[in-house]
């Protein structure tokens, strides 16, 4: 729990204290040999100072008043280093602070290293036995801790406490055809609390050995332009890389082509895509962020609504720059970052089509279901690595795929939605901007026309 | 406490919790960071900080524990967890740490940054940027200054120190017209001073230059086998299959590398030469993570693998040679054409700028999306590239290289030429 008081009086001038530390688990089975069996943890103070339109910014990794006063001031000669260089002049930066307290600790005994290695072996061991037949098998086990407790010049005093825990499966397969696939599970919580027995994965793993097998056999897609289904995880992925990215007030100014999109059509009307603080659907998402690293509470940015491009994601100075209101997009990664315009759970939301209603109406396509990684640009235009998919033929789901890529420009594939399906579900990744952060992607399952690179 | 003091103190504190073996690295770094957005200096940025990384091994197990505390009672803290972690573990042979060697230590770069000189290239770069290429918007810029103190100790005597000052700059832009805009592009580069001007780095300028020319693209004319000239800034997408996958521990000891049984065979054709050289470069390193002082390596020779880029660990697992240093830092050596003599001979294919693809499968499988590219024709440069893809298998790709440039680009921390692959499947829309 945060104790604000050796820290008050110290800001003067606007600006942040940051006392921030990360702590992490990294456990890693190869073939059932440990090759990673690590604990980390890397604290420190920060603040930055904001002068006439210049930010400094400094950082040290001890904490305690004295390494308060001391990057406080470090911070504060930098902006004015530069403000008097560049002789800027701003006017006030936008945004009411609040203060509050969000503690996502484990209220159960913490796992133990032996615990969790246990586990990973636990896991390792009933695949090993189970599908003996496998070239290779990594079982990971990643955990991750933020802490940070936060004062600005504003008035915001926030502390919060934000685990995740992960575990991820990957298997190979050799013969003829060598094909691989991975899979985690986890996310929002402390280890203990998202993971009470490995037997529990048994069912997920089991899934994941099934559709390798069918992979393996599979065949490679025909490329170009076609009708696809693309799953809940890959829409999750387009919402945050094609879209989310592209509206970051930053990137706009950096010359994203959404800059003159706004009040715009820019999908289907049939989506609507929301980049979500804390709540969705009546439920916690997958990286909450109720009060944001400038102080600013965490409330829930409408991108896109039935069609219309209706926001960007701000930060207090680009909101500024925009004469729009903040909404607590502002994150930092390590106690050493500057908050940047981040997103946080990004979503296209559910529709009212059955998946199954969904792919019966494709004669000739492809359901994709997981991406391997993504990335977009300013243009929009996308690429995603797909290591799972089912060719569809007649409206049924038919082989497997070997990897694959899609591709498109994001606008226009968003255009080209005629159904969306009424399940949904969250994914978790890390983004990476400067700092890596972690992110919530979510969607539905969405049938759309995307260009497929084939053989 | 210095740095080898810390050092010191954590292999004793290792030991005194029960480890058989230890080894500690420590490194201690200040940063000054000057950023610029959307064309403007926005923040000035000075950091400090301690990365630690303690080993301990006891019954043939390991633990391991990374923490950036230096204070007496956080080193025994964390060498209490680092024995803990490696009690918790399973015995495993081929755990071990460095054998003694002859103490050494390594200088390079400034040692403190020229802060007025960093502000004044920047101004000089956002200033020339607008001039010469007033269509690029400049998304993003980073200069940074990094000096880092290093020592790494173990229990068997080794004791290497290193300390390194080196400038980064990074620079991120679009160009834009109107509504429409170009594909992001970007590049980073290392460099031990600020000499010369920021734009004159790498191919910054070239890169520029070509971004203010991508705003109106169009995709390949249909489907086609062809070949695809790599550029410098670009080749790290497909030559970091072989050094940070198919080369290193994880395949070879999985078993999945596609050249587990392929050390001293032809793998890439005749022209291929490609080594590593950490302790030259600016972007470099002196010590490795398993504790011995970094040497340049052949990983390929005139297309013959030379080198798996093994650690300590990976080569007792395999019970193959472990490298001698920690992989990156590549050069490859020129080829005998010209730029433009490697495009002129294309009769239909692309100049692959920059690659935005899936992770590629574990055999080499891959297919993406150029950007920042060029369709070429009958020897010339046609036009600039949207959605386009380019697929096919790595390990083939440098069986089929047609030829290697005598230009190359030293980015500080590689230096490559334009490589020209063949039997490349190209799609458009």
């Amino acid at each position: 729990m945060a104790d604000f008081s050796k820290y008050e009086g110290l800001l003067a001038g606007e600006g942040e204290l940051r006392i921030q530390e990360n702590r992490g688990t990294d456990i890693r089975l190869l073939n059932g040999n440990i090759v990673a069996n690590a604990s980390s943890s890397g604290g420190g103070t920060s603040a930055r100072a904001y002068r006439d339109g210049c930010w400094g910014f400094a950082s040290a990794p001890e904490t305690g008043a004295a390494a308060a006063k001391s990057v406080i001031n470090a911070a504060a000669e930098n902006a004015q280093l530069l403000a008097a260089r560049l002789k800027r002049g701003a006017g006030k930066l936008p945004g009411l602070p609040v203060s509050g307290t969000h503690d996502f600790s484990t209220k159960k005994p913490r796992r133990t290293r032996r615990e969790m290695l246990d586990f990973a072996r636990e896991l390792d061991a009933y695949i090993a036995e189970k599908y003996p037949d496998l070239k290779s098998r990594m079982v990971r086990i990643y955990a991750l801790d933020m802490e940070k407790t936060l004062l600005t010049s504003g008035g915001a005093r926030a502390y919060s406490m934000t685990p995740r825990a992960l575990v991820m499966v990957s298997l190979s397969c050799g013969g003829a055809a060598p094909a691989d696939l991975s899979d985690w599970w986890g996310g929002f919580g402390e280890f203990g609390d998202r993971f009470s027995s490995p037997k529990r994965l048994y069912p997920q793993i089991d899934r994941l050995y099934g559709h390798l097998l069918c992979k393996a056999s599979g065949i490679y897609p025909q490329g170009g332009i076609r009708e696809c289904i693309l799953g809940p995880e890959l829409a999750g992925i387009l919402a945050h890389e094609a879209i989310g990215h592209t509206v970051e007030a930053d990137l706009v100014l950096g010359g994203s082509v959404a800059a003159d999109k706004i009040g715009k059509k820019a999908a289907s009307p049939l989506v609507t895509l929301v980049d979500f603080a804390h709540t969705a659907l009546g439920k916690t998402c997958p990286v909450p962020v109720y009060i944001d690293d400038e102080g600013i509470e965490g409330r829930d940015a409408v991108i896109i609504e039935e069609g219309m491009l209706k926001t960007f994601l701000h930060n207090r100075e680009s909101a500024a720059h925009f004469g729009a209101e903040p909404m607590g997009n502002a994150r930092a990664y390590q106690f050493s970052d500057e908050p940047l315009i981040r997103m946080r759970n990004t979503a296209i939301l559910p529709g009212k089509s059955a998946l199954e209603e969904m792919t019966a109406s494709i004669d000739d396509g492809y359901y994709f279901m997981k991406s391997s990684n993504g990335q977009a640009d300013s243009t929009s235009e996308f690429m995603f690595g797909v290591p799972l998919g089912y060719e569809i033929k007649k409206g049924k789901l038919g082989r497997a795929l070997r990897d694959t890529t899609i591709s498109g420009v994001a606008f226009d594939v968003l255009g080209s939605v005629s159904m969306v399906s009424d399940e949904f579900c969250w994914t978790e990744g890390m983004c990476g901007k400067k700092q890596p952060i972690p992110v919530g992607m979510g969607g539905p399952a969405i049938k759309c026309r995307v260009n497929v690179g084939g053989r | 406490m210095k740095t080898v003091e810390t050092a010191k103190l954590a292999i004793k504190e290792l030991l005194e919790a029960g480890a058989e073996h230890a080894q500690c690295l420590a490194v201690r770094s200040a940063k000054r960071e000057l950023n610029a957005d959307a064309g403007q200096i926005s923040l000035l940025r000075t950091t400090t900080d301690n990365e630690l990384r303690l080993v301990a091994l006891k019954n043939g197990r390991r633990g391991e524990t990374l923490c950036n505390r230096t204070d007496a009672q956080s080193l025994k803290k964390a060498a209490r967890e680092a024995v803990e972690s490696a009690l918790a573990s399973q015995p495993d042979a081929a755990h071990a740490i460095a054998p003694e060697s002859p103490a050494k230590t390594f200088s390079c770069g400034p040692k403190q940054p020229d802060a007025e000189r960093m502000i004044a290239r920047m101004e000089e770069y956002l200033a020339q940027s607008a001039k010469l290429f007033p269509s690029v918007i400049v998304e993003q810029a980073i200069l940074d200054f990094t000096r880092s103190e290093s020592v790494l100790l173990n229990s068997n005597g080794v004791v290497l120190v290193a300390s390194r000052g080196v400038y980064s700059f990074m620079a991120v832009f679009t160009a834009k017209d109107g509504k429409a805009s170009s594909s992001v592009n970007y590049t980073v580069m290392c460099t031990d001073n600020l000499d010369g001007e920021l734009l004159g780095l790498g191919s910054l300028k070239t890169l520029m230059e070509q971004s203010a020319g991508q705003i109106y693209t169009h995709p390949v004319p249909g489907n086609f086998t062809g070949d695809i000239i790599v550029t410098p800034e670009c080749l790290d997408n497909f030559l970091e299959f072989l050094t940070l996958r198919a080369l290193r521990d994880g395949q070879l000891i999985a078993g999945t590398s596609v050249y587990k049984d392929k050390l001293g065979q032809r793998i890439a054709s005749p022209g291929l030469t490609v080594s590593s050289r950490p302790a030259k470069m600016p972007g470099g390193y002196f010590i490795t993570p398993d504790g011995y002082a970094a040497e340049n390596v052949a990983i390929i020779k005139d297309g013959v693998l030379q080198n798996f880029l093994l650690s300590l660990y990976g080569s007792r697992k395999t019970g193959l040679k472990r490298v001698a240093n920690a992989g990156g830092c590549c050069v490859i050596e020129p080829g005998g054409q010209s730029l433009a003599e490697m495009i002129k001979s294309v009769k239909k294919g692309v100049l692959l700028s920059r690659f935005s693809g899936g992770a590629p499968s574990d055999n080499g499988d891959f297919s993406g999306v150029a950007k920042n590219s060029y369709y070429i024709e009958e020897g010339k440069i046609r036009h600039p590239l949207s959605e386009t893809m380019v697929s096919g298998n790595i390990p083939e790709m440098f069986k089929n290289i047609l030829a290697l440039s005598r230009e190359r680009v030293n980015s500080g921390h590689s230096i490559y030429p334009w490589i020209k692959f063949g039997g490349m499947a190209i799609s458009g829309k």
